[in-house]
């Protein structure tokens, strides 16, 4: 087990160097440089001059090729050090990856669990029902939400909630006289504004989940153990939950692990409709602004989560499922 | 009924694909689904037809132009109408300059590229512009901002949103198979680098590959845009066909062919691909609705061809900028993206339960 873990681990480590030496080469030969996309610049009377640009270059090590530069990036990446955004006023980066991270969250793990909460149930209903009408009509509307792209369902709810019926909040996190408000307005005027944007993230989920909870149930309820339980005598509802649940949840587990990428990566599509502040938004500015230890940082932040997740649901899998053994 | 039980029968049984489209037809909802990519494809094919300002035949001077092919091909257009310095008004200047010309015109005279001006056809007022265009009897699904139609738009946009499909799922399934083949077949080292390559593209995230290389070209096109997305979204695909030649290559008829003395090359593509095929089909078809969900994205993002590209998401991405007033612009082209994956995952899913040999026991 610990020889496994050890050589994941290290293969895992590859990767992270590999794709961020990758990405690091593919930003840096972007066109356009931090100091030239910066709106301020396109004004010709705040223009800087050649020496000034030059100067600035080699402050942030822009003058060096892209190789070095990576190498000092790791060097100081041992250090625990992601360096200072360029585009936004020298600022750490892990600060400003820190203020977003609130905001993501709020979004994500609501909507993971939302998820969890509403799609055993509906699995389980689903399979218990499976063939009546009412199951076909549920699992219609699911595989429709499923194939519903997020943004377009982003913009159809603006359209309904927020400009036909005015009952909630276009765009935002928060509304302008949110310091004005008292503690439980503030919170209040959060919930009003992440309704949409929860919904939005929760429901390709949901979908996704409950189809994939049924079939699974679909599968196990065909086993002859199940058959045995049945004509044992035990109680229906018992079969499904205690018998045949229990061994569904293995492929639900190994998806919990490939869902910890997206718990922090947002949706930069969802944040952007919903000028969202959070690190989706955060990665589409500093992808647009050429803010390359900001670009990285995130890079960074996303593939150690995804390789994680990956080593978590092949973990969990051998945790759950005693036929499988790492050793 | 009866009698066919009682009657042998000796037609010969049915090849695979027979098999699987016999159960693929069973299925309803994969069916509808299949007509109306079927109808898509007809309207794409048609566009000029439908929706345009130029006619689809017309006699000019003397002889027969089909300007209408410039809508597919700008080099389709006949240079005589630029040197006679039509502007791409057709119907005054037909008259103007020849009065025995005649044309056979599109449905609906509104052009995808360009807004209709005040009394280009028959007096007919120009296309209203800003946040007024909405949809009427000459505008049927309204007009954006600069007084584009929306429903010659959305015409023309099944072109891109259909070839947008085909060829980024076509360079991924080649990019995909060939990677899977080799991985799977020669195993050895090449897997191990091979399979190295796969889960590193795997974990680039996606849109700063996207985005890295659209801004790399100057000139961003439809057709860049389905390279670059052809070219980040083949490792299901590799990954998928790998696993299965590594089972397929264990079968006796693989033994077989080598024993015969069949190249490498030809056991991988001739004999062990297509007995792969059916399995790679299914996640294809997904991902074909994957890509048009990624250039619909990008071009609502923004970085898609830029306008007038009459792509549904560009549509999409006008709309979001006045959605309190311009509701038309984002309902229309939203449902439009909305079905077409909805097709695309149901044939999808139908093509896997057709193909599946383990299902279709189990539907027995």
């Amino acid at each position: 087990m610990l020889n496994y873990l050890v050589r994941r681990l290290l293969i895992a480590f590859v990767t992270l160097l590999l794709v961020t030496f990758v990405i690091f080469g593919l930003v840096r030969n972007m066109p356009g440089t931090p100091l030239t996309t910066d709106p301020a610049m396109m004004d010709p009377s705040k223009q800087i001059s050649p020496e000034d640009l030059r100067r600035l270059e080699k402050l942030y090590g822009l003058d060096k090729p892209w190789y070095e530069s990576y190498f000092i990036w790791i060097g100081n990446l041992a250090r625990f050090d992601l360096g200072r955004s360029i585009a936004q006023n020298n600022r750490p980066v892990i600060g400003l990856i820190g203020e977003r991270v609130g905001a993501t969250l709020t979004l994500s793990a609501t909507s993971l669990v939302l998820t969890y909460l509403l799609s055993i149930p509906l699995g389980l209903w689903t399979t218990v029902h499976s063939g009546s009408v009412r199951e076909r009509t549920l699992s219609t509307v699911l595989y429709m939400l499923y194939s519903l792209p997020s943004f377009v369902a982003a913009l159809f709810l603006q359209i309904l909630l927020a400009v036909k019926l005015g009952w909630l909040p276009l765009l935002g996190m928060v509304s302008d006289d949110y310091a004005s408000l008292s503690g439980l307005g503030k919170a209040w005027d959060i919930f009003c504004h992440a309704l949409m944007p929860v919904a939005c993230f929760t429901y390709g989920s949901l979908a996704y989940y409950t189809r994939f909870i049924h079939s699974n149930m679909q599968e196990v309820i065909r086993q002859d153990y199940i058959r045995t339980a049945r004509a044992k005598g035990v109680p229906p509802r018992r079969v499904i939950a205690h018998h045949a649940f229990r061994n569904a949840l293995i492929p639900l587990v190994t998806l919990i692990g490939l869902t910890l990428p997206a718990l922090l990566s947002g949706a930069v599509i969802l944040e952007r409709i919903f000028t969202w502040p959070g690190m989706g938004s955060l990665f589409f500015e500093s992808i647009s602004q050429r803010d390359y230890p900001v670009i990285m940082g995130l890079t960074l932040v996303f593939s150690i989560l995804t390789l994680l997740g990956q080593l978590l649901a092949d973990l969990l899998y051998a945790v759950v499922d005693p036929r499988v053994s790492y050793s | 009924m009866d009698t066919d039980r009682t009657t042998i029968k000796d037609s010969p049984s049915r090849g695979f694909w027979a098999e699987a489209w016999l159960r693929f037809r069973q299925r309803k909802m994969a069916m509808m689904a299949l007509y109306y990519i079927g109808f898509l494809c007809l309207i794409a094919l048609l566009s000029p037809a439908i929706a345009g300002t130029k006619p689809i035949v017309c006699r000019y001077k003397g002889t027969l132009y089909f300007p209408a092919m410039g809508y597919f091909n700008r080099r389709w257009e006949k240079p005589v109408f630029q040197r006679d310095r039509f502007y791409r008004i057709y119907p005054t200047n037909l008259q103007k300059n020849d009065p025995n010309s005649w044309a056979v015109w599109p449905l609906v005279y509104q052009d995808p590229y360009r807004r209709v001006r005040d009394g280009e056809w028959d007096d007919r007022p120009g296309n209203p512009t800003g946040t007024d265009g909405q949809p009427s009897r000459r505008n049927l699904l309204g007009t954006n901002q600069q007084g584009f139609d929306v429903f010659a738009q959305m015409v023309h946009g099944t072109r891109i949103a259909l070839t947008v499909g085909f060829v980024s799922m076509g360079i991924a399934a080649t990019i995909g198979v060939f990677v899977g083949s080799l991985a799977g077949y020669l195993g050895g080292w090449t897997d191990v680098l091979l399979s190295r390559l796969i889960e590193l593209v795997m974990c680039i995230p996606a849109l700063v590959l996207i985005l890295a290389l659209i801004a790399i070209i100057d000139e961003v096109t439809t057709w860049h845009l389905m390279a670059i997305i052809g070219c980040t979204s083949w490792t299901g695909i590799a990954r998928l066909t790998r696993a299965e030649f590594m089972k397929l290559k264990q079968l006796e008829f693989v033994a077989a062919a080598q024993a015969m003395g069949a190249s490498h090359w030809r056991i991988m593509f001739r004999h062990i691909l297509r007995n792969a095929l059916a399995p790679i089909l299914v996640p294809i078809s997904f991902g074909i609705a994957a890509a048009i969900l990624i250039e619909s994205g990008l071009s609502f993002l923004g970085f898609g061809a830029p306008p007038p590209n009459p792509s549904w998401g560009t549509l999409l991405s006008s709309g979001r900028a006045t959605i309190e007033q311009t509701w038309w612009l984002i309902v229309f082209p939203g449902a439009a993206i909305f079905l077409t994956v909805l097709a695309y995952n149901l044939i999808g899913e139908g093509l896997q339960e057709a193909t599946d040999p383990r299902l279709r026991q189990a539907g027995q």
